[in-house]
């Protein structure tokens, strides 16, 4: 097991080099001057001198080395836009914001998403599981930013049960500005969720070892609670990585919407003002995260079953 | 789609309950389509979604067409997708205006069918863009093998689960320097930001049939490689590539919406359900339909091509038909 946590530890610095690498050669294709405001072209002198200040006079490689050295010592440099900050007060002030988002959005779908899941299993083909079937085929066709107006519209508008928008911006403090937001975000994962624990139920219960512990004359809610649900859950934690990539796209349009001031909004904005070095943290960051995660989900996988172990 | 319309020899009572992929190859290859065709048709939910996604296809197609005929219509300037009258802005639900229209008066009905021929082509080309990727880089992946499939599916792993909106909206602003977003430069965007799977699907497919005998029997014979990769493995990937066209759709078509609506996608004024959307953000609170129309016809076409995709699952693949 040591071993395999480590190979697996080690094998996630190549590819965070690889994806800084591939961020890096695509930002490198964009064109446009970042040290250009305004109609004006920069007098050449002071362009050379600001290409040097920053690195750019250097072979690409030579870039590319002191982006990684920077990254691995987490500075990612000034913005390029807003003179007085740096993409990390920037990170600093929206990913705590978009943190909340995406972790009350899992909620959501963890907290309604299994028991859907599981009550449809439990009643195979009953209204309910039907119910449950078409409601998440819906959560998984609509688009996130329609969820989302639809509920402005309807909760917070026609009702006024909750305000339209805007963030509790400390990072502990929740109220009902994050219901509506998290929902809308959570619908997704919510209805793969649902989708994923009926299959892997129905699935489990076919295995010998249910038949075993149902001809023990086990209780049922014994077999279905100790052995089926267990092991069915096994599903739910190995698609929570490549799910976070899906929040995480989720939370751009999310927060475009809610004019929530998280990473997301700054990263739309970014692009728009050609803040290139912003845009550059933002999309390294998010995508490590989901390397970290996937390497968790990995180590968790291998703990919860034993057999993938040796495969990889 | 490749099916045959032979189905009325097909005695629909009696089902094939399994079909042997490994026996002489003409023969079974048609009885496979028309196999796949019986159990699809016996699928409700299927062929109904199959029915609106064509009745939505076929909107988008006929209706911008249909205002340049003389006398089709009422008030046949108003059917003009980008007609500006500011005096039938956000006229309402009307016969000459079944979809109301916008801010600037322009009529919904025909902008969603144009809007809709945008967002459909977008998603078919950057599918038929994800499966040539991937055919290729699956079947090189897993006709080769050893070293060189291991490290490509590590290349794979590696890139697995990065969001994708991020890569996509920089690869779009590569390709449009200017800032206005073209229509292949959406395509490109999309499909460099959604081609592993089918990859990864093509490559596992290549390998399992490999190992089948009628491969070996003709590497015996002495085919040549392309001619065993041509004649004998591609064929087969046919059947998951027809499914991968609908289960990739919807995510194209999402990502064009989602990339149009936060302004970084198709440009206003040129119109695809995304861009029809993001007109429609800025009044939804007095007048939400200008954004609901076109994200409804969004889930919709996504809904039809889930149950499609899983009717043509259940079709052509039995093995993995979910239970219940």
């Amino acid at each position: 097991m040591t071993t395999f946590i480590i190979r697996r530890v080690v094998w996630t610095i190549p590819v965070v080099l690889l994806v800084i690498l591939m961020t890096f050669v695509m930002m490198k294709q964009i064109g446009g001057n970042p040290f250009r405001h305004t109609e004006r072209n920069v007098p050449p002198a002071i362009q050379a001198n600001l290409e040097r200040k920053f690195n750019l006079d250097k072979p690409w490689y030579v870039q590319y080395v002191y982006y990684v050295k920077d990254v691995f010592t987490f500075d990612l440099g000034p913005s390029m836009s807003q003179r007085t900050r740096t993409v990390n007060d920037i990170i600093k002030d929206g990913f705590p914001k978009s943190l909340k988002l995406g972790i009350l959005a899992f909620l959501w779908a963890a907290v309604l998403g299994i028991p859907f899941g599981v009550l449809a299993a439990l009643k195979p083909n009953s209204i309910f599981d039907y119910f449950a079937m078409f409601f998440s085929s819906i959560g998984f066709a609509l688009p996130s930013f329609f969820v989302a107006t639809l509920l402005i519209y309807y909760v917070a508008l026609k009702a006024g049960v909750v305000p339209t928008n805007g963030w509790p911006l400390s990072f502990w403090s929740l109220d009902d500005r994050v219901i509506l937001p998290s929902f809308a975000l959570g619908l997704f994962p919510m209805a793969y969720f649902a989708r994923l624990v009926r299959g892997s139920m129905l699935e489990t219960m076919q295995m010998d070892y249910v038949r075993t512990a149902k001809a023990k004359g086990l209780p049922y809610k014994r077999v279905v609670g100790l052995h089926v649900l267990r092991n069915s859950l096994i599903p739910v934690v190995t698609a929570t990585a490549p799910l976070l990539g899906v929040i995480i796209t989720g939370t751009f349009i999310i927060e475009f919407i809610f004019s929530i001031p998280g990473i997301g909004r700054y990263f739309i904005n970014s692009v728009s003002n050609r803040d290139f070095s912003v845009v550059m943290g933002i999309t390294v960051l998010t995508s490590v995260i989901v390397i970290i995660a996937n390497l968790f989900v990995d180590i968790m996988y291998g703990i919860l079953d034993p057999r993938t172990r040796e495969a990889r | 789609m490749a099916v045959d319309r032979r189905e009325a020899s097909i005695p629909v009572a009696a089902p094939p309950t399994a079909t042997e992929p490994a026996a002489g190859a003409a023969v079974r290859q048609s009885s496979l389509w028309q196999d796949a065709w019986a159990r699809y048709i016996r699928n409700k939910g299927a062929v109904v979604s199959a029915i609106i996604f064509l009745i939505i296809v076929l909107y988008c197609l006929v209706i911008p067409g249909f205002w340049k005929i003389p006398g089709a219509w009422t008030s046949i300037k108003d059917y003009d997708p980008n007609h500006v009258d500011f005096s039938q802005s956000y006229a309402g639900f009307s016969l000459d205006h079944p979809f109301s229209t916008d801010k600037f008066g322009r009529d919904l009905f025909a902008r969603t069918a144009v809007g809709g021929q945008i967002s459909i082509a977008i998603g078919f080309a950057a599918t038929f863009m994800i499966l040539i990727i991937g055919v290729v880089y699956g079947s090189v992946a897993g006709f080769i093998g050893g070293k060189l499939d291991n490290g490509m599916m590590r290349f794979l792993d590696a890139l697995y689960g990065l969001p994708y909106l991020p890569f996509a909206i920089i690869t779009t602003q590569i390709l449009s320097p200017s800032g206005s977003v073209s229509f292949w430069s959406m395509v490109v965007a999309l499909t460099i930001a959604s081609w592993f799977t089918a990859a990864r699907v093509v490559r596992g497919q290549i390998i399992t049939l490999k190992e089948n005998d009628y491969v070996r029997a003709a590497k015996a014979v002495g085919a040549r490689w392309y001619r065993i990769l041509a004649r004998h493995l591609l064929p087969n990937t046919l059947g998951v590539l027809v499914i991968a066209i609908f289960l990739d759709l919807p995510g194209v078509v999402l990502g064009e919406a989602f990339l149009s609506f936060i302004g970084l996608g198709i440009n206003p004024p040129t119109a695809s359900w995304g861009s029809i959307a993001q007109d429609g953000r800025e009044a939804y609170r007095l007048h939400p339909e200008v954004l609901f129309i076109p994200s409804l016809a969004i889930a919709t076409l996504v809904l039809c091509a889930n149950f499609i995709a899983d009717g043509l699952r259940d079709a052509l693949d039995p093995r993995t038909r979910e239970t219940g």
